[in-house]
């Protein structure tokens, strides 16, 4: 059985993460998504991106994460996916493939959204 | 078959019925009338589906259509509507008797029958009369109001718009009715179960008769071939992760390998109708091989003990905290008490079941949207829990009104089955489980084991506080390290303690899995601070009042968590409570003079409620219509607390318009900003905020752009959409070894004056009265706030005397011992207004506060009474005379005590 100790060293799963990109300290929740949208920019996404396997990103792939923090910062929230294809005109599948971890898990994180949850 | 003749709301009408077709069928199903509500699983417990028959309030789910030939029926849409209201249904709106609205049709109905007998009636007639219809909300005290209010109408002492609030009188601090109270009082508000889906058809769920098992087969052939029956769905049937992730991916739509709980959803079946599904579902074979059950987290964390999930060791979280050296200054203090208390599991007990509707909704040849509707507080972060459990992304979420929350839809149940079944049979879904089935299917508060130190110095100062908790988190971890913190972050209560030790953990059981309920950590750790305190008071020969005052935290002085907080206005009202406190110890020690076997009581309890945690952040949207209104977006549910007031008020005022040109859109997912959960009393404090910073944007652009109107901005150029945001900028996690860090931004204080008596003869024990001093800033609805602090206190108290979830035996309203209006008290509201520094016009939250003081007044007025401490909730009879046993070595039932002395 696993005691205390490990317990409270394996917590830090469930909380945020500040963590120092490109000379600034940003806040990642336990998913790994942006806290606060507003710490993200084209330079950070750029590292994350490199992170994450990507080494150049694309026009296509900045075509798609400008659509996403547009709808974002217009709308407070996340755009759907057949919302990013009409916005885009890039097809679902090609934009599975373009990010690692998918357009959710990918390009969300990339473009700097953060989780549609705030609990308190 | 019988063929009736019935005239319902006016029309005489025809039925052919079987002869056990009930009346609450008949008005739902047949008639489209779903103004009558269904709770309790047709056991008359509720009192939801109260309708008049021939001039009687009867429970139209036990009243036989056959036995009702030429009868005269009435139900709540034959009262009035909403543009021609019914006095009483204006009464029930213009005295704040309204929050969810679940229970307000039957609530009226059963008043009216009482009124057209008795147009003068008194309070003990109403408890009478209603005594069998339940309220979760109100604590009953506005409702007993609302009908002595409809009395005066009828009587033509007064009109309601005598009573109506006058628009000019101003819109914040003023009472005005809520914008949607008068569409649920006319029965006419959309509940999940309302909502009619042309050709929905039915699922039933095959739930686990097991704690702990692993699923070897599950045999649908029966099941397939009974009559009605579409389909059988079985784990291997959800496309996605048929996870349910709140925090952790631990908890499956459908089981597919092992069962963790009694209740634990295995199977699904879709039939026609309701009764063909549910006799399906006892047709399905599931074989399971039985695995050790552990019930307690001792069990779970014994020597050898099973992991629970497979991932994750059944010690699934802790988190310690450390504030100086709380050893060395407990050994140091002048006088220390020890003691261990528990909290039991609870059931949160919103009336309406756990409805959810779901269904493809084609669009010119896109890919469908799966369209869910329930009864979330948090569409868009439970719809991107669902997109993932089911795999499916094109889907929207859309709130109903919600019978009643009190952290119960923090985490989502019924949506994954429903989703699930609506993708997999590709047909439009009913899921409308029974109230045994929704008990089965959702959390439950928390149970807690606390041992608890509490020390201080010779003058009476607190000098250190030690605790050690334990959480039974049962099979699901849900939002289980959330509850723990917050039980941390608000650890020493409305104290400063100089050094705190503490240490906790959360332990997956094969229990019920607990997650959010009213308080939510807070109203546990709570009781044992409140009930220790007491106990050092008495120890060290301190009034309770003055040991209180003199060891609250100051402006400048940190919390537990180290932070320091700006505003702590609580002085002011321990002096507010003083007189009450002063009167109700007077009345009864004169009581107590009287009595032998009974034993009055007066007792405290404080709560410092946090809200606005760490890195919390709300975000609403504004736009400024061509009408010159404003609709504000955001996803801001409001399962009863009134939270359409505040928003529509503090925009109308902000707006200089009337409340008519305020326009809400807060319920879909497609139109609304992400904001966060209707929890933790946040919406006010954040999203109030949100859209104050919102409006603050378009007045400004407005101002720049010398633009008066929709019309103005749009010719200039501006937008006429603006974004607002609130954050707690204070983020991160606490440490986590030491517990120090982030904290909540704001505060609301109560302070709790509990009034009972003890029959020292059979240990049961009466609330007379309870008495809140209350600081949650500015206030905008008076009555909302009222109505959240009586709410609170009569759900407190029932948490402190009867309420318990037992696995396997909780099954209805009747064994939960779900508070009546037989067992509502005097409630008394003392208000003060310190502006919060950060909040919307200076307000701050109130609801989940309202019952974190209560239980541990509770408790501390039976000690006061009988010498009776009770340290394990809830305080049956008993446990009241085990308690007293132990003060009373003789074993005398109220021969210990002597005007208040012990002898």
């Amino acid at each position: 059985m696993e005691g205390v100790a490990q317990a409270v060293a394996r917590r830090q799963e469930f909380g945020e993460k500040v963590r120092r990109i490109v000379g600034r300290e940003i806040t990642f929740d336990g998913e790994g998504f942006f806290w606060d949208p507003h710490q993200w920019d084209e330079e950070v996404a750029e590292s994350l991106a490199e992170e994450a396997g990507l080494k150049e990103l694309s026009e296509t792939h900045w075509r798609i994460l400008r659509f996403l923090r547009e709808y974002y910062l217009q709308n407070g929230r996340s755009p759907l996916n057949r919302q990013i294809k009409e916005g885009t005109g890039i097809s679902l599948m090609q934009m599975e493939t373009l990010f690692p971890g998918g357009i959710k898990y990918g390009a969300r994180r990339l473009a700097g959204l953060p989780n549609p949850r705030t609990c308190s | 078959m019988k063929k009736v003749s019935l005239n319902v709301n006016g029309v005489r009408r025809q039925f052919i019925v079987q002869p056990d077709y009930v009346l609450l069928d008949l008005l739902r199903k047949d008639l489209c009338l779903t103004g009558t509500k269904q709770s309790c699983d047709r056991k008359g417990q509720c009192g939801a589906c109260t309708v008049i028959v021939n001039g009687k309030a009867v429970r139209s789910c036990l009243t036989k259509v056959a036995d009702l030939d030429g009868a005269e029926v009435i139900s709540i849409e034959g009262l009035g509507k909403p543009q021609n209201p019914h006095p009483i249904q204006e009464a029930f709106v213009l005295a704040g008797a309204v929050q969810c609205g679940f229970c307000t049709p039957g609530m009226i109905m059963a008043a009216k029958a009482l009124l057209d007998e008795n147009e003068n009636p008194t309070a003990d007639d109403i408890k009478k009369a209603l005594r069998r219809n339940l309220c979760r909300c109100t604590g009953y005290k506005k409702i007993i109001e609302a009908i002595q209010l409809a009395g005066r109408f009828l009587r033509g002492e007064l009109t309601p718009n005598q009573v109506r609030p006058d628009p000019n009188q101003g819109l914040i601090g003023v009472s005005h009715p809520r914008p949607s109270a008068m569409i649920k009082a006319c029965g006419v508000a959309e509940f999940t179960a309302d909502v009619r889906v042309p050709g929905a058809t039915e699922l039933a769920v095959v739930h686990s008769p097991y704690a702990h098992a692993l699923v070897k087969s599950i045999d649908t052939s029966e099941a397939q071939k009974m009559p009605g029956v579409i389909g059988v769905m079985t784990a291997k049937d959800v496309k996605g992760t048929n996870r349910l992730k709140y925090i952790v991916s631990d908890r499956p739509i459908l089981c597919d390998t092992k069962v963790r709980f009694i209740g634990d959803p295995v199977a699904a079946v879709l039939a026609e109708t309701r009764e063909q599904a549910v006799a399906a579902a006892e047709a399905v074979k599931v074989e399971y091989e039985l695995l050790p059950v552990m019930m307690t987290p001792e069990e779970a964390l014994a020597e050898g003990a099973p992991q629970i999930h497979p991932d994750r060791p059944n010690l699934c979280y802790s988190q310690p905290q450390v504030r100086g050296d709380a050893e060395a200054a407990l050994a140091q203090s002048a006088a220390v008490v020890e003691s261990d208390f528990s909290t039991q599991t609870n059931h949160q007990a919103a009336l309406e079941p756990e409805a959810c509707v779901a269904y493809l909704e084609q669009e010119n040849g896109d890919l469908p949207t799966l369209v869910v509707i329930g009864r979330s507080i948090n569409i868009h972060y439970h719809m991107s829990m669902l997109q993932d459990a089911v795999g499916y992304e094109n889907m929207r979420y859309e709130e109903a009104y919600s019978g009643g929350q009190f952290g119960i839809k923090i985490d989502i149940t019924s949506e994954g089955l429903a989703a699930a079944a609506a993708l997999h049979f590709q047909r439009p879904i009913r899921y409308i489980p029974s109230l045994k089935e929704s008990m089965w299917l959702t959390s439950k508060r928390h149970a807690f084991d606390m041992k608890v130190r509490l020390g201080a110095d010779a003058q009476g100062k607190l000098m250190a506080y030690a605790i050690d908790f334990t959480v039974n988190n049962g099979a699901y971890h849900s939002n289980g390290n959330v509850i723990v913190n917050r039980a941390i972050q608000m650890l020493s209560g409305s104290y400063y303690i100089p050094t705190i030790k503490a240490m906790s953990r959360l332990v997956y059981t094969n229990t019920t899995w607990g997650a959010a309920a009213r308080g939510a950590g807070p109203p546990q750790v709570t009781y044992a601070l409140e009930s220790a305190v007491d106990m050092l008071a008495e120890k060290m020969g301190i009034d309770a009042l003055e040991f209180r005052l003199m060891n609250l935290l100051k402006p400048g002085q940190p919390r537990s968590t180290g932070r320091v907080v700006e505003q702590w206005p609580l002085p002011e009202l321990i002096e507010a409570i003083r007189p009450h406190y002063d009167r109700a110890r007077n009345d009864a020690a004169e009581f107590n003079r009287k009595d032998g076997v009974r034993k009055r009581g007066v007792g405290l309890g404080i709560g410092s409620f946090g809200i606005g945690g760490p890195g919390d952040t709300a975000t609403v949207a504004v736009e400024l219509d061509p009408d010159g209104g404003l609709t504000v977006f955001a996803a801001a549910a409001d399962p009863g607390e009134g939270n359409d007031s505040m928003l529509t008020q503090i925009a109308a005022h902000l707006m200089d318009l009337p409340m008519e040109k305020i326009r809400l859109v807060t319920r879909d997912t497609e139109r609304t900003t992400a904001t966060g959960p209707a929890a933790g009393s946040r919406i006010t404090y954040m999203v109030g905020r949100a859209m104050v910073d919102a409006i603050d944007k378009l007045k400004a652009a407005m101002v720049e752009g010398n633009a008066a109107s929709h019309e103005q901005l749009r010719a200039i150029g501006r937008p006429i959409r603006y974004i607002g945001t609130k954050k707690n900028e204070d983020a991160g996690p606490l440490d986590p070894q030491t517990g120090q860090g982030p904290s909540f931004e704001s505060q609301v204080h109560a302070v709790q004056l509990a009034e009972v008596e003890v029959n020292t003869a059979n240990g049961e024990v009466r609330v007379n009265k309870m008495t809140t001093a209350v600081d949650a800033g500015r206030v905008i609805n008076p009555k909302n706030l009222e109505g959240q602090l009586e709410g609170g206190m009569d759900m407190g108290v029932g948490f402190a005397l009867r309420e318990k979830y037992v696995e396997g035996q909780t099954k209805d309203w009747v064994s939960f011992k779900f508070p009546t209006i037989g067992h509502s008290f005097e409630m008394e509201t003392i208000i003060r207004e310190t502006p919060r520094i950060k909040g919307p016009l200076g307000a701050t939250g109130v609801g989940e506060m309202t019952m974190v003081p209560t239980a541990p007044a509770v408790m501390n007025a039976i000690a006061n009474a009988c010498g009776a401490r009770v340290r394990h909730l809830p305080a049956t009879p008993d446990k009241v005379l085990a308690a007293l046993a132990e003060v009373s070595p003789l074993g005398i039932p109220g021969g210990i005590i002597s005007n208040g002395v012990k002898g």
